[in-house]
């Protein structure tokens, strides 16, 4: 059973179609009210937290729960250096990043003392609980259970309330990111991690020095978790503890089963499509936590490796691999 | 020829068993040095202790007169010292040049941030190197099988690409653990072909761990006999078939 791959004018295919689909979307805001645009923008921000969670549980294999935990991090510190520090919006999305890194970096340390699987999985888990209570009380610096609103603020002359204007910019981020994660993937670093998963020992035994590889998988999810919690904090424009607890987590969860667990497509799939489906399910009041959680299944039954393995049946163009051939 | 591991005095005790006692001996370059002896005689231990999977209660490791015994298990393989596992050491879910690739992590150019950015340092290395992964599957007649999923190939096309992916960096020692085990008769003889190649052609330095005597007595340049941890016998293959302890400790019972 030989895996089909991409012939060289595939993978052209591939490029242009990598590249079109941001390029189609910049014309989105011509078709849309605020409502859709607004449910896009937080489509963006989904695929970026999806692909955090994704690149631990799925490409790393590490039962590791924290990345609502990064989210959080992320928005509330864009909040407070936005609203406390006067700093503007748009610088605040690097350093949320940086600070989403570090709560990476104190997740991976655990999984780094050989805490590993349901173990890890529980202490990560109380590190996003650590995290809510944090919020909670520090009220000064957090708004406590009323939360954070950030300042208005304009760009170019328009406000940054407008949906139009923060598309732009979450797209940017969002497409800097896929691109730069696929790098990541499809080179010698994304073969380690994915080596890690599948034999960590025997990955030692190539050179690779795989402590570092699971550390810096840990930052690089928490770095683009972060950005989107910073993205998040301005979308909705008050940050509430609420937002990153259990409920976010299980969805950003069913995000990354639904797309496939360890593909980037799959994040980018699982993200629109069970953002999108609310939308749709609005339609059946009162039964919609119900039809979601029965999609959800059925997805899960009928392609067990998500939405990702329904297209790589139809063509070789979205098959994922670790390397990086000339095109 | 010179020499390149030196293995002096090394034992490894877990919790009261001593699964490796006082073992010593070298290993030239272009040698292939056998390692035999019964099941659990210690060695597996063994290669773990040189490879830096278990740390040695005693003695030392050197490499071409560098000390190995307090480096782990990658920094070792970055020195030239390279493994395989008893029980199959391939990704199963990478596709066979995936597998080659990753032997040559250390070889590819490129920091985190080039690769993060794109830059071109990076994405040179990354085409040369699978360019030169290709050229290693071809010479062992698997440059069909690369896009081929590991975990989907025959048990002895996985031993194959078990050692391209080893020596694909040119290390200097090889440590093979049972590389023929389970191996049809035709799979073994190119197993034991590809490890006079590499000795022969190449000058690699070869610790092989190999239950059939047949082979051992055909493929190894000295011999080396385990029984409870320790060193029975040592010697030419010549030598070993003469000797008593081993007829005793080892061969009386296969
Ligand atoms: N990590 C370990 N912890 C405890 N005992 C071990 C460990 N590894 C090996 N042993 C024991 O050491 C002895 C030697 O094992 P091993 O080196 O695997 O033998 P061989 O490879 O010669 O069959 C056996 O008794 C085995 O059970
Ligand atoms: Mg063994």
């Amino acid at each position: 059973m030989s895996t089909t791959m991409p012939t060289s004018r595939q993978r052209r295919l591939r490029t242009w179609a990598f590249w079109a689909v941001p390029v189609l979307l910049l014309l989105t805001p011509l078709a849309t009210n605020a409502y859709t645009q607004f449910i896009i923008n937080g489509m963006l921000i989904s695929i970026l937290v999806t692909l955090g969670f994704t690149l631990v549980i799925g490409n790393l294999g590490q039962l590791a729960f924290a990345n609502t935990a990064f989210f959080g991090i992320g928005a509330y510190a864009s909040a407070i250096l936005s609203a406390k520090l006067g700093l503007p919006w748009i610088m605040t999305i690097p350093l949320a990043g940086a600070l989403g890194a570090l709560g990476g970096f104190l997740a991976s340390s655990a999984a780094l003392r050989g805490i590993r699987s349901y173990y890890l999985a529980i202490i990560t888990l109380a590190f996003g609980e650590l995290m809510r209570w944090a919020y909670l009380h520090t009220k000064p610096l957090t708004g406590g259970t009323d939360g954070l609103p950030l300042p208005r603020e304009t760009m170019f002359g328009i406000s940054l309330s407008d949906d139009t204007l923060k598309f732009y910019i979450f797209l940017a981020v969002t497409v800097v990111l896929v691109k730069a994660t696929l790098n990541l993937l499809r080179s010698r670093f994304g073969r380690a991690v994915m080596a890690v998963r599948e034999n960590e020992v025997a990955t030692a035994s190539l050179a690779i020095p795989t402590a570092r590889v699971i550390l810096t998988t840990f930052i690089w999810s928490g770095f683009v978790v972060g950005c989107a919690g910073a993205l998040f904090a301005r979308h909705v424009g008050h940050v509430f503890p609420e937002s990153f607890g259990m409920l976010h987590l299980i969805a950003s969860f069913a995000m990354v089963l639904v797309g496939g667990l360890g593909s980037v497509l799959g994040a980018v799939l699982g993200a629109v499509v069970l953002t999108a489906l609310p939308e749709y399910l609005r339609a059946f009041p009162g039964m919609e936590e119900l039809f979601f959680g029965l999609i959800v299944a059925a997805v899960l039954v009928a392609m067990p490796l998500g939405l990702a393995s329904l297209l790589r049946r139809l063509s070789p163009i979205f098959v994922e691999r670790y390397y990086r051939e000339e095109s | 020829m010179t020499e390149l591991l030196h293995v002096n005095g090394l034992s490894v005790r877990f919790s009261g068993l001593t699964a490796l006692d006082d073992v010593s001996f070298t290993l030239q370059e272009g040698a292939v040095r056998a390692v035999i002896g019964p099941n659990g005689a210690g060695k597996s231990t063994l290669f773990n202790a040189i490879s830096g999977y278990v740390t040695p209660t005693s003695g030392t490791v050197h490499l071409k007169g560098q000390e190995l015994t307090k480096l782990t298990p990658h920094e070792i393989a970055e020195q030239g010292v390279r493994r395989t596992f008893q029980n199959g050491g391939l990704f199963p879910e990478l596709t066979v040049l995936e597998n080659v690739l990753t032997g040559l992590h250390a070889q590819i150019e490129g920091s985190f941030l080039d690769i993060l950015l794109g830059r071109s340092k990076a994405l040179k290395s990354e085409a040369e190197n699978i360019h030169r992964a290709r050229e290693l599957l071809k010479l062992m007649s698997m440059d069909h099988m690369a896009d081929t999923r590991a975990g989907d190939l025959s048990g002895g096309q996985q031993r194959i690409v078990e050692i391209v992916r080893t020596v694909a960096s040119d290390p200097p020692v090889l440590l093979l653990d049972e590389p023929a085990v389970g191996l049809s008769p035709v799979a073994r003889a190119q197993m034991m072909e590809i490890i006079h190649r590499l000795a022969g052609e190449k000058g690699v330095g070869i610790l092989l761990i190999e239950h059939a005597v047949e082979l051992v007595m055909a493929a190894a340049d000295r011999i080396l006999v385990m029984a409870a941890g320790a060193r029975i016998a040592e010697g030419t293959p010549e030598e070993i078939r003469e000797d008593r302890a081993v007829l005793e400790a080892y061969l009386g019972h296969s």
